[in-house]
């Protein structure tokens, strides 16, 4: 049971947060290439909720008859949903993606169980000492003591169990 | 376990095969029940139901025209996709590391290469579990046999030549209607 590693990306597929929590489980890899990675990712995520099989017919047949309704109130779209598991033979990634654009990269090891919720407890932290740290600029790095700090001993806690 | 598409890019990116279990109704049917029920929520009124139905008809023909190119569209797409996902998966998993599937609330991408740079890739529904045995398998008993054995194929499969044999497509169409 190892989580190796959290990435934050803003929005607009800016790298705001990356840390790593466990020697050994991934490559090290420089600031550069995490950036350029942040980056990639935004824009993969975002061609993996257009590539939905089922719904490609449907989507351009809703186009088309909510322009024939014009008086009447559009349906509204079910959200769409990008990648939220990837798994490779030495490592699992799991995106969470608020509805404000944020993506919560977590990196575990694949047989790690439970990731949803640990997710949810990073999601909350975040919340908690980013999102309420007055001196904290929207859509910049994340550099809060607290954050960091709270967050290294509850990780570390899952690693040792 | 419901298989949606496969498909085959070559080492040189390119798409040599396609194929999709989705039924070729798919678009028109969904275009022609959400036209009318759209209609009788907003207006009721029998002229317009009737011209819904027509604008329905309309772009189901017009989709079913568009529904060749936004395959190959597609097959760009996924290509994409899990080109940029292996390069990212072996920057951090290290050489060896191999990228097997990603999961969306909608879909699951299964996703298989060879040591020649064949890549296979399969679409199906989000509760499959991990299919990198039955695409091993595909390559072993289908593409080997039937494609690499075949005297008559090319080395290169430019434009699909050589992979849509007879017994290529009969086999795997066999195959996966078997997992379903």
């Amino acid at each position: 049971m190892t989580v190796f590693a959290l990435i934050i990306i803003n929005k607009a597929g800016g790298l705001i947060y990356n840390r790593t929590f466990h020697e050994g489980g991934l490559n090290k890899i420089s600031t550069n290439d995490y950036l350029v990675l942040a980056g990639t990712f935004h824009g993969v995520h975002a061609i993996t909720a257009r590539l939905n099989p089922l719904k490609s017919a449907a989507a351009a047949a809703k186009r088309t008859s909510t322009t024939s309704t014009a008086g009447g109130m559009p349906a509204r779209p079910e959200p769409p949903s990008g990648l939220e598991v990837l798994e490779s033979e030495n490592f699992r990634m799991q995106c969470f993606t608020t509805l404000t654009g944020v993506k919560f990269l977590l990196f575990t090891d694949p047989t790690q169980a439970n990731v949803d919720a640990t997710m949810r407890r990073v999601y909350d932290m975040y919340t908690d000492y980013v999102m309420k740290n007055p001196f904290y600029q929207l859509e910049m790095p994340v550099r809060c003591d607290m954050f960091d700090r709270k967050l290294g001993s509850y990780i570390r806690e899952i690693n040792n169990r | 376990m419901v298989v949606y598409s496969f498909y085959i890019f070559d080492r040189h990116t390119e798409c040599i095969y396609s194929k999709s279990w989705l039924p070729p109704s798919h678009a028109s049917s969904s275009s022609s029940s959400s036209g009318p029920t759209n209609v009788t929520t907003t207006t009721g009124t029998g002229t317009a139901t009737a011209a819904a139905a027509a604008a329905g008809a309309a772009a189901g023909q017009t989709a079913s025209g568009a529904r060749k190119k936004s395959a190959a569209d597609d097959a760009k797409l996924i290509f994409g996709t899990v080109f940029s996902l292996r390069n990212m998966v072996r920057k951090l998993g290290g050489d060896d590391d191999a990228f097997v599937a990603y999961r969306t609330a909608h879909y699951k991408l299964h996703y298989y290469e060879t040591a020649s740079n064949l890549r296979m890739v399969m679409l199906t529904d989000p509760a499959t579990l991990s299919m990198r045995n039955v695409l091993h398998q595909i390559y072993i008993n289908l593409w080997v046999e039937y494609v690499v054995k075949n005297p008559l194929s090319p080395v290169e499969h430019k434009g699909g030549a050589g992979v849509r044999n007879e017994l290529f497509e009969l086999g795997l169409d066999q195959f996966v209607r078997g997992l379903m």
